[in-house]
């Protein structure tokens, strides 16, 4: 289907795909509004599952490179996503991992504090919904008299995209913004020089407090850890300050700070700054020097109000983080 | 970045090393790894010709990074820097393995104690290829000196260093110097006059054309770095005054003990129960008399008042029982009928000349009794009217294993030397710790006991510890020794692995700040960031750990090289696996 040659610039391809996702990232494609028009007049979508009907198949005859531009969303789940994402490395020119799912796992990530068998017991067996008297589990292959059902199998690791194939740029959020989107989106494009390969885009090198309008001191001491709903917030002072877990002195700006601007503390979804290989440990780490107690037992109670901390600076970054999972 | 090329060389230790560690297994496995253009193994590396080795292999092999699997680099990194140094690359391009006191010295298994050789020499390898040049920075000392306090200890080390024709401020809290000695009447053992002891330091102090003495001041703030302090002293005698100085001596001492929370002595009851430095007094004014106007007959002198006790101090005030002896002696010269009593927990004569002191006071017929001061503190009671006394200690003596009385008139509680009342604000204004005692920290408590982990600070006296008069005077000269060899080497040598502020990442979230053990670290409004002052640094690292954005860098100690060294020792259980 090669288009007309008459435009200098030709129309881009673009291919935007979903692995274990909750949809949100596609959903910040379309929250670009009329600039989806601009979009879609630049680059023909050839594959994007939530809004187009076109079959693996059908991405499997294109020839390799013919695709401009991949945004690949989600977190590499089972063996579906791991097939599509290196059929789409294949025929990719400019692979991005699109959204903190693709990222460094995103929350679908947090599963890596489990594995396979501890899911599927939750999943199949253990949930308060579940009628599942002869534990039947999925199964990969299923014979019926039609034939055999095939299922993608599940892994037990969650993994990051760049676990799998190269990555060219990666543009964290959860989803990004899509202001962000169309930056990346603009001068790709124009033509414009790219950054190099595995540079994260659409994102500042800064972390959050740069641009958060909270009034910041050095006096960072916490005698007790708040959950949001627990305390009187003053919608003026650090959060951290005033107790509550704010993970935006350890993570990437570029969101524009909207958590806090909804006086909602950061969670982190932006990923860490250039050279933070692990924002979880850096964040502890920062957290521990503002606990205000000498004693081993003091100190073990102004932890204790921190509710499931592994989930809390892991949030969003667990299956990419030097950490990676919780050995079993 | 330029290729490292990496030469890896492997102690033997003599038979240290090799004994435990197959140092040409090891040798084999590293030489093919990538970057590594050598390895070798060679008896002692420390030896002039191994150093010579790697100088030689550096120059031939254009070498640009070093290993060397041996000891502790607490004995030998600066002998391999050097070299590194010598054969023309940064000394920072070096990383030393331990392979002896964390290897061959700990194991008993020569095949594991050599793949643990391994790992750490792979550790070393990966690390070292992160490994920055770094350059050594100096600043100029200031040559005058600031010393807080008057007693012996900082009149001593004023005049050593004024003596040097380097100026000196001396200020005192009280109206006068002298500090305690100044209160004491004799000395132990030999029983010289303090007073003629004191008087002439304190004259030439006064008149010292180096010394400038600043009485009834207190030190509130100082600011800047070794070589360079700054404080401002308001003196009723000299006004508010800047002072400059390279470097500081806290000679602070120490206060008595209040005996009143002892229920056992009824020191606020009794008028005759008195402490030491209440009877140095009457020593000092030539009366031994009791409130009555009356020569005691009795006289008790009580050990460990506060000391060697949990519930007041858990330590020993080391001069307590000497100076005891001392007032046996004085007793007995004044009243050669009285009878006395030493009442001790334990006798401590461990100085020189105290146990000859403590042999000869025992022929001044005087009762040794002792009690246990972790199960029962004598009491002093009334004495009945019938008895020929005014009180009564009642005792469990231990070598008797009695219960007894002791008829007293006059009881001498040896007390405790305990911090100053003002001890925490000396210690905010000049940067130094305190033990649990309120004693202050010295950098190293056997090799390096007057000096703290501040630059340019020392501390000297008892506010080190409790202390006699020779060893107070032995640290002063100690402390004015080092400075004075400073002031002679004109500049210091700054801490090169201190920690930077990446301005490109620092968001401004001020954590850093106050994690800072040393002040190093300001905020500057304009830029949004941390800012590190290098002087002040000493790079411990706190502040790195600390950032949630990974914008402060420890030199010598990023997290690439970390992470990388974590990898290396794991590369090979990876392989295994």
């Amino acid at each position: 289907m090669p288009a007309e040659q008459t435009n200098p610039k030709p129309k881009l391809k673009l291919a935007i795909y979903w692995g274990s996702a909750c949809g949100g990232c596609c959903v910040s494609v379309l929250d670009t509004h009329e600039t989806l028009l601009d979009i879609v007049a630049a680059a023909d979508p050839v594959f994007w599952p939530i809004a187009l009907d076109i079959k693996y198949k059908d991405v499997e005859q294109m020839p390799d490179k013919s695709i401009d531009l991949t945004l690949f969303n989600g977190a590499v789940r089972n063996s579906e996503n791991k097939h599509i994402a290196q059929l789409l490395r294949q025929k990719t020119k400019i692979l991005v991992a699109y959204g903190s799912c693709a990222y460094m796992g995103g929350i679908p990530g947090l599963a890596n504090f489990f594995g396979k068998e501890d899911i599927f017991n939750r999943a199949y067996i253990e949930s308060e919904s579940t009628n599942n008297p002869d534990h039947v589990f999925p199964a990969t292959k299923y014979t019926v008299k039609e034939g055999v059902l095939e299922i993608p199998e599940f892994f037990n690791d969650v993994l990051p995209l760049n676990k799998v194939v190269d990555v060219d740029y990666y543009i964290p959020g959860c989803p990004p913004q899509s202001e962000r989107l169309i930056e990346v989106f603009t001068a790709i494009v124009s033509g414009a020089e790219l950054p190099p390969p595995g540079s994260v885009v659409g994102a500042n090198d800064k972390t959050n407090c740069e641009e958060c309008k909270r009034k910041k001191s050095d006096n960072k001491t916490i005698d007790r850890f708040y959950r949001p709903w627990e305390i009187q917030d003053d919608k003026e002072t650090c959060f951290l300050e005033q107790g509550v877990i704010c993970m935006g002195p350890a993570t990437r700006g570029g969101c524009g700070v909207r958590c806090v601007e909804g006086n909602s503390p950061c969670r982190g979804c932006y990923g860490p700054p250039p050279g933070s290989e692990d924002p979880g440990a850096k964040m502890m780490s920062a957290i521990g020097t503002m606990i205000n107690a000498d004693k081993p037992e003091e100190i073990d109670k102004i932890i204790e109000s921190i509710v499931d901390p592994a989930g809390l600076f892991y949030r969003f970054s667990l299956p990419g983080s030097i950490l990676g999972r919780k050995v079993l | 970045m330029e290729e490292p090329r990496i030469g890896v060389y492997v102690c033997w230790c003599g038979t240290n090393i090799s004994k435990m560690v197959d140092v040409e297994a090891v040798t084999n496995e590293v030489k093919t790894l990538p970057n590594v253009v050598l390895a070798k193994n060679y008896k002692y590396m420390c030896s002039d010709p191994g150093q010579e080795l790697i100088i030689k292999d550096i120059r031939l092999h254009n070498l640009n990074r070093i290993v060397v699997a041996a000891c502790s680099p607490r004995i030998h990194e600066l002998t391999f820097r050097t070299a590194c140094e010598k054969a023309g690359i940064n000394p920072y391009l070096f990383e030393m393995a331990n392979i002896r006191e964390q290897d061959s010295w700990v194991h008993t298994d020569r095949s594991e104690a050599t793949t643990k050789a391994i790992d750490l020499v792979i550790a070393a390898i990966r690390r070292v290829k992160y490994h920055e040049p770094l350059q050594k920075r100096f600043v100029d000392v200031n040559s005058a000196t600031l010393i807080i306090g008057g007693g012996i200890s900082g009149m001593t080390a004023a005049l050593e260093i004024a003596n040097a024709g380097k100026q000196v401020y001396l200020i005192e809290k009280s109206d006068h110097l002298g500090g305690q000695v100044k209160k004491f009447d004799l000395t132990f053992p030999h029983l010289s006059s303090a007073q003629q002891m004191i008087m002439p330091i304190v004259q030439k102090v006064r008149t010292h054309p180096y010394i400038k003495v600043f009485l009834e001041t207190e030190i509130s703030e100082v600011t800047g770095y070794i070589g360079n302090f700054k404080t401002v002293v308001n003196a009723n005698s000299h006004g508010q005054t800047e002072l400059e100085f390279g470097n500081i001596i806290a000679a602070v001492g120490l206060k008595p003990f209040d005996p009143s929370a002892i229920m056992e002595y009824n020191y606020k009851e009794f008028p005759d129960v008195i402490t030491s430095f209440e009877f140095e007094e009457k020593l000092l004014s030539g009366k031994l008399l009791t409130v009555y106007g009356k020569e005691p007959r009795n006289v008790a002198i009580i050990h460990c008042v506060g000391s060697r006790n949990k519930i007041y101090h858990e330590y020993c005030s080391r001069v307590c029982c000497m100076a005891a002896l001392k007032y046996v002696h004085q007793v007995r010269a004044a009243l050669p009928d009285a009878n006395i009593f030493e009442i001790y927990a334990d006798m401590r004569a461990y100085g020189k000349g105290h146990e000859e002191f403590y042999a000869l006071t025992t022929h001044k017929q005087i009762t040794f009794l002792m009690f246990d001061q972790q199960k029962k503190l004598p009491v002093i009671n009334h004495a009945d009217r019938s008895d020929n006394c005014n009180m009564i200690i009642e005792m469990d003596e231990l070598l008797s294993g009695l219960s007894i009385e002791v008829p007293v008139d006059m009881v001498i509680l040896m007390v405790n030397m305990e911090a100053q009342e003002d001890v925490k604000q000396v210690v905010r204004a000049i940067g130094v710790s305190l033990c649990g005692s309120q004693f202050f920290i010295e950098k190293h408590p056997k090799l390096d006991p007057v000096a703290t982990t501040t630059g340019g600070v020392y501390i000297v006296g008892t506010c080190q510890g409790p202390k006699d008069i020779p060893d107070s005077v032995a640290q002063a000269r100690a402390a004015a020794a080092r400075i004075l060899a400073t002031i002679a080497q004109g500049s210091v040598t700054m801490e090169v692995t201190t920690a930077v502020v990446n301005e490109l990442l620092c968001c401004g979230c001020q954590t850093c700040i106050s994690v800072c053990p040393y002040k190093a670290i300001s905020f500057d409004e304009n830029k949004n960031a941390s800012v590190v002052n290098e002087v002040l640094c000493k790079g411990c690292g706190t502040c790195g750990a600390a950032c949630p954005a990974g914008a402060i860098v420890s030199k010598h100690f990023t997290d690439l090289q970390i992470l990388s060294e974590i990898e290396g020792i794991m590369s090979m259980s990876y392989k295994a696996n």
